[in-house]
């Protein structure tokens, strides 16, 4: 099929109503969900995703999609007016947000952030559309060692998700393989962890367990210290911004979108860390360098453009092979998992049309992200408005007809609530959620590849170094390591240092 | 409790959690049978490597939790209500509890109106009207929209039947 014929093919399958109002109504639910600092955007994606079972898939995914776009736009509104980020995401557009918000110039700040955020999503667009392709036909040669030596690297991701301890994030991980082996075993189907249960011989549903560790922990907190959310929101302010602080900060818009983009492309890299390169990048090339954290505007297209330019990017490894680029992303895999679609090199061949028309979708996506996202700022107090102590309730119930709804089984409700007192002790005990979901999605993968390796070189080990792609992916693990412990090793010495240095103040 | 105190904690948990799969929970509850040819190949392998690495995984929290500095400062908010905090923490396992015994029983819809008073009152809401209006509309609204447009089959209960 030609790269015409492909287009064609997608647009006849988004070429209707249904899907622009789904990815219309993604972009809205998505820019609300960011917005309401705790909800999250991973959260509004999850709580999305069991309206979609009932949808044509492409129509489901672009529902997702659109909440995906939108919620990363979204929590930089709580950002700036607040200084609480909607998403973690969000956190570097604090620094220059919040005291431009201060100042009176919210609405300038939010102006600017949701353009640095509309042109970051279409240059993460393009990208997708011109890289994605190019992987998966590489990735076609990919056998189950290869996969085991893609699945162990993109296992590194972790790391990047981890926060502040390596440690804990790796402990997070292990938990989540450890979840992941309950079930009948792959090859000789006997029972793991099943206690005779027939509901546990299929595993554990990871609709379940993924709500469960993100939504319910909140519903949790929120029990605990009713009245923490207190707060205040502040006004737009008159001023807006103009197309010369657009040009103004033209440069660092497209910085940081190509920064955002090379990062979302890596899986578990994620937005904040872009956002905070993109930041810094920003802030070492302007002349004005010393307005930077005091309120510059370029600071909050910088950070804007580094997260949203991790959007379309985290797709690339996720249609590509066929592996989540971040949390979200993970939660997207289900959706397509849930339609019979197993994204990765085949669904080039099998589904183009799905491909092209989620092409179509995303660059249209940007579009009603400028529309929604410039109506969201003049109507998010009327959204902050929402009592938290109304709201938690109602997550509450949304993930229990969301979760039931998957495979109508009151168990997975039984599950979604045991993981939710996992996920708040993770919370309480500061063990990342991240890292046990990724490695609960992937566990399964890493181990299934590594035993029909061995099944296929009969148990000969040298299988899984028998090729330049298995190489390729076992030294960049190595270089990931190696790059990861040595980070480990200098915060650490730093830690000693800053210690040392209080030790000799106070004395 | 700080930074120091809770590597610790978790280390020594880590440790106990890898001692358990081993010695009690995989021998006991994964079954394998006893003709596989190889030991990678067998149904325990992965589990007996996770609980390894796990064991690992705590041994290194213990020591980095030897190098850390005593600090005074908490990792978690304090709470200035920790008795009631306590009895509200009760009060929603009680919900999810009660709720997971109702939903066949009550039916999904009439349990998750209850939940939702009783979590809107845990919670202390200031808005009670409002919260008795949502808690009545909102699962209603989510009945209609699983039961009538996505066909899912929601527990309708040995009581009152919905349309």
């Amino acid at each position: 099929m030609s790269f015409i014929d492909s287009i064609a093919a997608g647009l006849t399958l988004v070429g209707n109503i249904e899907s622009f109002l789904a990815l219309a109504l993604g972009v809205i639910i998505g820019v609300i969900g960011g917005a309401i600092p705790g909800m999250s955007a991973t959260m509004a994606v999850a709580l999305t995703l069991p309206f979609t079972f009932a949808m044509q898939p492409i129509t489901g995914i672009l529902l997702l999609l659109g909440v995906y776009k939108g919620g990363i736009f979204g929590g930089s509104i709580p950002a700036i007016l607040i200084k609480t980020p909607g998403t973690p995401a969000s956190s570097a557009t604090i620094l220059d947000g919040f005291p431009m918000a201060e100042k009176g110039e919210a609405g300038r700040a939010l102006g600017m952030a949701l353009w640095a955020s509309c042109t970051a999503d279409l240059i993460s667009n393009l990208s997708l559309i011109l890289f994605a392709g190019w992987l998966a036909s590489f990735a076609l040669s990919f056998g189950p060692p290869e996969f085991f030596t893609l699945i162990l690297f993109s296992l590194t991701i972790i790391a990047g998700v981890s926060g502040d301890s390596l440690l804990r994030g790796a402990l997070s991980a292990l938990l989540g393989l450890l979840l992941a082996t309950i079930g009948l075993d792959l090859v000789y189907g006997t029972n793991r962890f099943t206690f005779g249960d027939p509901n546990m011989m299929g595993g554990l549903n990871f609709i379940a367990v993924l709500i469960g560790l993100f939504a319910i922990p909140e519903v949790i907190a929120m029990v605990w210290h009713p009245t923490a959310h207190l707060g205040k929101t502040r006004q737009l302010g008159s001023s807006w911004v103009s197309f010369a602080d657009y040009k103004k900060s033209f440069k660092s818009i497209v910085r940081g979108s190509f920064i955002g983009v090379f990062l979302g492309s890596i899986p578990g890299i994620g937005a904040a860390p872009a956002a905070f390169l993109s930041y810094s990048e920003a802030r070492r090339k302007s002349p004005d360098k010393e307005n930077f954290g005091k309120g510059e505007v370029e600071g909050v297209a910088a950070s804007e453009a580094g997260n949203n330019g991790v959007a379309g990017a985290t797709l690339i490894p996720l249609l590509a092979l066929g592996v989540p680029g971040d949390v979200i992303t993970a939660i997207i895999i289900g959706a397509f998992m849930i339609h019979g679609l197993q994204p990765g090199p085949m669904m080039f061949v099998m589904n183009t049309s799905i491909i092209y028309g989620l092409f179509i979708g995303l660059i249209v996506s940007s579009v009603f992200l400028f529309i929604f996202g410039s109506l969201a700022i003049r109507g998010f107090k009327y959204v902050a408005d929402v009592p938290k102590r109304i709201l938690v309730p109602a997550v509450l119930i949304l993930c229990v007809y969301g979760v039931f709804a998957v495979n109508n089984n009151i168990f997975d409700i039984g599950v979604m609530f045991a993981m939710g007192w996992v996920g708040y002790l993770m919370m309480r005990c500061h063990i990342p959620a991240a890292p046990f979901l990724i490695a609960f999605i992937l566990g399964p993968l890493l181990e299934d590849n590594f035993r029909q390796s061995m099944l296929m070189s009969g148990s000969d080990p040298a299988v899984l170094i028998r090729g330049p792609i298995t190489w390729f992916f076992w030294g960049a693990t190595a270089l990931t390591v190696f790059a990861i412990i040595r980070a480990g090793i200098r915060a650490t010495k730093g830690l000693k240092s800053s210690t040392h240095e209080v030790d000799l103040s106070s004395e | 409790m700080n930074e120091k105190t809770l590597q610790m904690r978790l280390g020594l948990g880590a440790c106990l959690m890898a001692l358990f799969l081993v010695f009690v929970a995989i021998p006991n509850w994964v079954a394998a049978p006893s003709n596989v040819p190889n030991i990678i190949l067998s149904p325990l392998f992965w589990p007996y490597t996770l609980s390894a690495f796990t064991g690992l995984v705590g041994l290194g929290l213990i020591a980095t939790s030897m190098r850390l500095p005593v600090t005074d400062e908490t990792l978690n908010d304090p709470i200035d209500d920790l008795g009631p905090a306590r009895m509200r923490m009760i009060g929603i396992a009680v919900i999810m509890l009660v709720s997971m015994f109702l939903f066949p029983r009550l039916g999904m819809v009439w349990t998750c109106m209850l939940a939702f008073l009783a979590t809107a009152f845990l919670v202390k809401t200031r808005h009670p009207v409002t919260a008795v209006i949502c808690a009545i509309l909102i699962p209603l609204i989510l009945y209609a929209f699983f039961a009538h447009v996505a066909g899912v089959a929601v527990p309708q209960g040995n009581f009152v039947r919905l349309p």
